[in-house]
């Protein structure tokens, strides 16, 4: 339901905000205190106090952070296309040079890694939280949809792949770089960018060999089992600190 | 109203315990990690004579604050010994971070039973006791973060207006909760609920309470209440939004909560 917004001045501002607009703003203010809080209602309550909202409204969501979590994966997403989008348009106006695919791919994933920096020390968290049953649809869905918008503005060189095992190798390729980041304490995360680079690598060799289908899909689930021993492994450690 | 609180009020808590049976101890709990209230939080809580859900709630910012403290230690370890201890100096009194209760009641006995509890369980800060009436609260607008009303709204004359109120002294962004009795679709569970509530309770409260009109009165207005649907559709009206609500017990008892956004 549409409804007038008080302003700051208690006048009645002319703007219709919407309660989806508002929870949205104030999922975009609690990121700030992320850091500081981690993924939690805490977070989100302080973010509602910038905005001149009472604490309370941080009962508007769920109690273990779920939404501001699956808010700040979406706006990455955004950040991520419009990125790629803009120099697409570079690459069409002659102004930049066309990657080869895997620069391409290894420029996209350490775009869209890089925006985790910030809330690295707490991201495992994030991570466990998205795993959850309740989140697994809605994580999922964010996923695949990155990993779409990367291949579609990959461009036709993706054509070496088949649809199939496109999404599936860089699938594992994000999910595996992800987990060494979180482990990398290199300065710059040089690491994860080396591991990245040589994952990258693999998948262009691979695509030469025509068993590639199946053994990746079994690679693939097994990098994802991989990944959630991983992360609760990190958990633990963590919380043990 | 005010005279069957006033008979009621030294045996509240006892008829409150045997009535259900030690459960409503449960729903206050619920209500109140439903509530999730951080260190900070202004909370009304109306019609809450004996103190019960503000207790709980000092309990559970203590608890938080302590966490938040711990945390924040844990951060600090690199700082100098010096450092630390002058933070544990600011923080150490300090230890519901700011929150407060206010505990609004239209009936002076029942502030007296909830004052004499507070002494004796050792309550001290972050407490006032206001004497008050729900449709017309003596307290500014845009106060408060939350208000609550629990087992208290069925006993108001004009919902609406009390409503109405809760709408005028909260923030913005503040909650709306009311933990009420509701009614009960289930056909079987509700023959027995109401066997249980016109034949035993007034009986109870002859036996503990030696006073059987005011209980068959509570059992009779519980009955009279709106539905979940009725209520929620009026917390609206007032309002409010993202109004939704939990049963509890199959609906013998429900939590009603909204935003003044």
């Amino acid at each position: 339901p549409s409804h007038s917004y008080t302003g700051q001045g208690g006048q009645e501002s002319e703007d219709y905000e919407s309660e989806e607009q508002l929870q949205h703003r104030i999922l975009t203010a609690a990121l700030e205190f992320v850091p500081e809080h981690g993924w939690t209602a805490e977070a989100i309550a302080e973010g509602a106090k910038t905005l001149g909202l009472s604490v309370a409204a941080a009962g508007l969501f769920h109690s273990d952070g779920s939404e501001l979590i699956l808010h700040f994966v979406s706006e990455c997403n955004t950040k991520l296309s419009e990125l790629l989008k803009k120099e697409q348009k570079l690459v069409q106006l002659g102004e930049a040079e066309k990657k080869p695919i895997d620069e391409f791919l290894r420029h996209a994933v350490e775009a869209r890694l890089r925006m985790l920096i910030p809330y690295i020390e707490k991201w495992p968290q994030a991570l466990s939280v998205l795993l959850l049953p309740r989140n697994i649809p809605s994580s999922l869905n964010l996923l695949t949809s990155m990993i779409d918008d990367i291949w579609h503005y990959a461009g036709d060189q993706s054509t070496d792949f088949n649809w199939y095992t496109r999404r599936a190798v860089l699938t594992g390729i994000y999910n595996t770089t992800e987990l060494v980041m979180m482990q990398d304490s290199s300065p710059g995360f040089e690491d994860t960018w080396r591991f990245l680079e040589n994952r990258v690598a693999d998948a262009m060799a691979m695509s030469n060999t025509a068993s590639q289908v199946q053994s990746t899909g079994e690679a693939v689930v097994q990098g994802l089992m991989g990944a959630a021993v991983t992360v609760s492994n990190a958990e633990t450690s963590r919380a043990v600190r | 109203v005010y005279q069957v609180f006033e008979s009621v009020a030294k045996k509240y808590d006892v008829m409150n315990d045997s009535m259900t049976l030690g459960i409503h101890r449960v729903w206050k709990d619920i209500l109140m990690h439903k509530m999730n209230p951080c260190p900070g939080t202004l909370l009304l809580d109306v019609a809450g004579g004996t103190g019960d859900i503000a207790f709980r709630f000092i309990n559970y910012v203590r608890s938080v604050r302590q966490r938040q403290l711990q945390r924040k230690l844990r951060h600090n370890q690199n700082l100098s010994w010096q450092e630390i201890f002058e933070s544990y100096q600011k923080d150490k009194f300090n230890s519901l971070g700011d929150s407060q209760v206010v505990v609004c009641d239209i009936n002076r006995e029942m502030l007296k039973v909830g004052k004499q509890k507070a002494q004796h369980l050792g309550y001290s800060e972050g407490l006032s006791w206001v004497l008050g009436n729900a449709e017309e609260l003596p307290f500014d607008d845009d106060k408060f973060d939350v208000y609550t009303i629990a087992f208290g709204i069925r006993n108001v004359t004009r919902i609406d207006l009390a409503l109405q109120e809760a709408y005028r002294v909260l923030k913005p962004g503040g909650r709306f909760l009311c933990l009420e009795f509701s009614h009960v679709s289930n056909p079987i569970l509700s023959r027995l609920y109401d066997l249980y509530s016109f034949q035993v309770i007034p009986v109870l409260g002859e036996v503990i309470a030696g006073d059987w009109k005011s209980y068959q009165y509570l059992v009779e207005s519980i009955r009279q209440f709106p539905p979940q649907e009725e209520l929620k559709a009026m917390i609206e009206d007032a309002g409010f939004f993202k109004v939704d609500y939990e049963n509890l017990n199959f609906g013998i008892v429900a939590i009603h909560s909204g935003f003044k956004l």
